[in-house]
């Protein structure tokens, strides 16, 4: 029996007097991959925004475990690890020192073989990991971000644009990755534009248009999204 | 997480920021320069009176031993009158820069000298001192600013804040943690050169706490300012300027303005015109009937009027008398100028709430004995002095008294405690 753990329930967000998320509800179950999809300004990163505190919604209510995001902050944000389009993080430490600093942020302490393990995981190169990140290319801080989300070690994951930066093998590496995650329990919201990255991980995919819902689609039997059905839809009515 | 282990993060992660670094070293070089600086005017001014004290008694004796009357040797001998620095007025040496803390003075009339060098230090009364007071008063909101003012934006610039808030659980614990770190360590490194200097200038424990709160209360003051402001949804370039803006206004234009203000709204007689009133009387003197001069100073000393008949064209008991009617001529106006100065200075405490900058230096003078009560206390000391320099010398002129050197063992000396009570 599978558990919602991601809950949109008639969420509306505004900022100042425009809407830019209007209405919208959808599920993820635990272990889902669930991809939110749209164009530039679709509304897809105050999405996550708002189920990280970061945005209050103006009507309806972001649910995290069933608890209302507004109600309980530190906890939800506890449970959630981020990771942010284009992370910047800081230039003048090393990818450890950078890790180490934010993971502390979130009260975790982490051994050296630990960070190492996962550094491998993301095929980050072994010689740059104690050099300052201002000498790193955005692939390989991209790559750094996401070790940092997965050293949180958290039942969700809020991935915004995660492979932008990212090589065609690094994509493909990253793609297993976020399988083998949702494999093992945790919950991956994903937004982004890629259709066929989409396809490939998401077991449910929701279309994004100027903050509306207009399209979804579910892997039924163990197979994937159709890419060709949801690149149609998104061509007809994501970006029209 | 403990507060503590939050503490050591922050730390660390401060001391990875070679510019942060920087700026608290070249802020604890500068406040150590500050303590410097005014150690160093403190010893200069205890070195001028030590020196002048010798050289003094050295100059008096020798008047004493060369003059044949008593009105020559009051006419001759110099009598130094001091304002000892106290132990922490090199943190703030407030208004020594404006007021004289030192008068040689004679037995002639008294208002004429003290006011004399009211305008020796003009350029000092502008800018002055670089002192503790000033470091902390006027430069350091600009450490804090520089510090605090972009914490969030400049996150937000890097695109590292939402991240950051996300990750951190409550925001507001990161940019708390942050900011102690940030502040606690710019308060030691000016706390702590001042510290050093009050230990070696003996300053008491009760009194560096004093300085402390008042160093605390200025910090404390900024740093919410600059926390309030950069929690506004501004880029960091405009959260400075509003800082720099409000730091401009509160340090500089409001203090000239309500000095302004509290001069236009209290007069006072100028020294200068006080100096030129009582010469005016004393020289006009000469050219005066003796009785002239003699019926007024009899009306205020009626002891010395079966003494006061001048039968010669000039006797020192004359002389005197008329030094001493020039000091009654401009008494009122002498005693209005003290009124106001003092009127002014409450008025400008008032003021100085208006000004954070100006509240600082106000407090520390304060502590310090340095502020225009304690100048004011140190006019008063002379007045105090010279009127015992007349009551010495008025039995030995008007009883025509023979000279003898022995009589000068109870020449009265000055002490700078005396009447230290305001």
């Amino acid at each position: 029996m599978t558990r919602t753990v991601v809950e949109a329930r008639n969420l509306t967000v505004s900022r100042g007097q425009t809407p830019v998320l209007s209405d919208i509800s959808f599920e993820v179950q635990e272990g889902e991959v669930f991809a939110l999809l749209g164009g530039n300004g679709a509304g897809k990163s105050t999405s996550l925004l708002t189920f990280l505190g970061l945005l209050e919604p103006t009507s309806g209510e972001a649910l995290v475990f069933g608890k209302s995001v507004q109600n309980d902050i530190a906890s939800v944000r506890g449970k959630i690890a981020y990771l942010p389009e284009a992370a910047t993080l800081y230039p003048h430490l090393s990818a450890y020192e950078n890790v180490d600093y934010f993971l502390s942020l979130a009260g975790i302490g982490r051994s050296r073989a630990d960070v190492e393990e996962v550094f491998d995981r993301v095929s980050l190169q072994q010689e740059a990991r104690d050099q300052h990140m201002e000498r790193y290319s955005k692939g390989m801080r991209q790559k750094t971000a996401i070790a940092l989300a997965l050293l949180r070690e958290t039942p969700i994951l809020f991935l915004d644009e995660p492979t932008s930066g990212l090589d065609p093998v690094a994509i493909d590496e990253f793609n297993r990755l976020v399988t083998n995650l949702a494999k093992a329990g945790t919950t991956i919201v994903m937004v982004t534009h890629d259709v066929y990255g989409a396809c490939q991980v998401a077991h449910k995919i929701a279309l994004l248009r100027r903050g509306t819902l207009v399209g979804s689609f579910e892997a039924k039997n163990g197979e994937r999204i159709d890419t060709e059905t949801v690149h149609a839809a998104f061509a007809e009515r994501a970006v029209a | 997480m403990t507060a503590t282990a939050v503490f050591s993060r922050e730390l660390r992660f401060f001391l990875k920021q070679p510019f942060a670094i920087w700026l608290i070293i070249v802020a604890t070089g500068l406040s150590t320069f500050s303590v410097w600086s005014g150690l160093t005017e403190v010893d200069r001014q205890s070195a001028t009176i030590e020196r002048l004290l010798v050289a003094d008694a050295k100059d008096r004796a020798a008047a004493i031993e060369k003059e044949s009357d008593f009105g020559g040797a009051a006419y001759y001998s110099f009598h130094l009158t001091f304002d000892p620095p106290s132990a922490l007025s090199f943190a703030a040496l407030g208004e020594r820069d404006v007021f004289p803390w030192k008068h040689r003075i004679r037995m002639l009339a008294l208002e004429g000298q003290i006011y004399e060098s009211d305008a020796a230090n003009a350029e000092l009364a502008q800018s002055g001192q670089f002192d503790f007071a000033f470091f902390l008063s006027v430069l350091t909101p600009l450490f804090l600013i520089i510090l605090l003012h972009d914490q969030r934006a400049s996150e937000k610039v890097a695109g590292r804040h939402d991240l950051l808030v996300a990750t951190a659980g409550y925001g507001q614990n990161l940019w708390r943690s942050r900011t102690i770190v940030r502040v606690s360590l710019l308060g030691v490194g000016l706390f702590l050169p001042f510290l050093v200097g009050a230990l070696m200038s003996g300053v008491d424990t009760q009194l560096i706490a004093l300085v402390f709160l008042v160093v605390f209360a200025q910090i404390l003051f900024w740093t919410f300012l600059c926390l309030w402001a950069s929690a506004r949804p501004f880029s960091g370039p405009a959260i400075a300027s509003g800082l720099l803006a409000f730091w401009v206004l509160t340090t500089f234009v409001m203090p000239a303005a309500s000095d302004a203000i509290v001069e236009r709204a209290i007069p006072a007689p100028e020294g200068g015109d006080i100096i030129l009133a009582q010469r005016e009387k004393v020289n006009d003197a000469w050219d005066l009937r003796k009785e002239a001069t003699m019926e007024p100073f009899v009306a205020q000393h009626p002891e010395w009027a079966d003494d006061a008949k001048i039968e010669r064209p000039f006797e020192w008991k004359w002389y005197y008398a008329f030094q001493q009617v020039g000091d009654q001529a401009v008494a009122a106006m002498s005693n209005d100028r003290r009124v106001a100065v003092s009127r002014r200075n409450e008025m400008a405490g008032w003021f100085a709430f208006l000004s954070p900058s100006a509240l600082t230096q106000r407090s520390l003078s304060h502590l310090a004995n340095t502020d225009v009560g304690s100048a004011l206390t140190y006019q008063h000391r002379v007045r105090n002095f010279h009127a015992e320099l007349r009551s010495f010398y008025y039995p030995l002129l008007f009883k025509n008294a023979a000279y003898r050197a022995e009589a000068f063992e109870s020449l009265p000396e000055y002490d700078p405690a005396m009447g230290s009570d305001r």
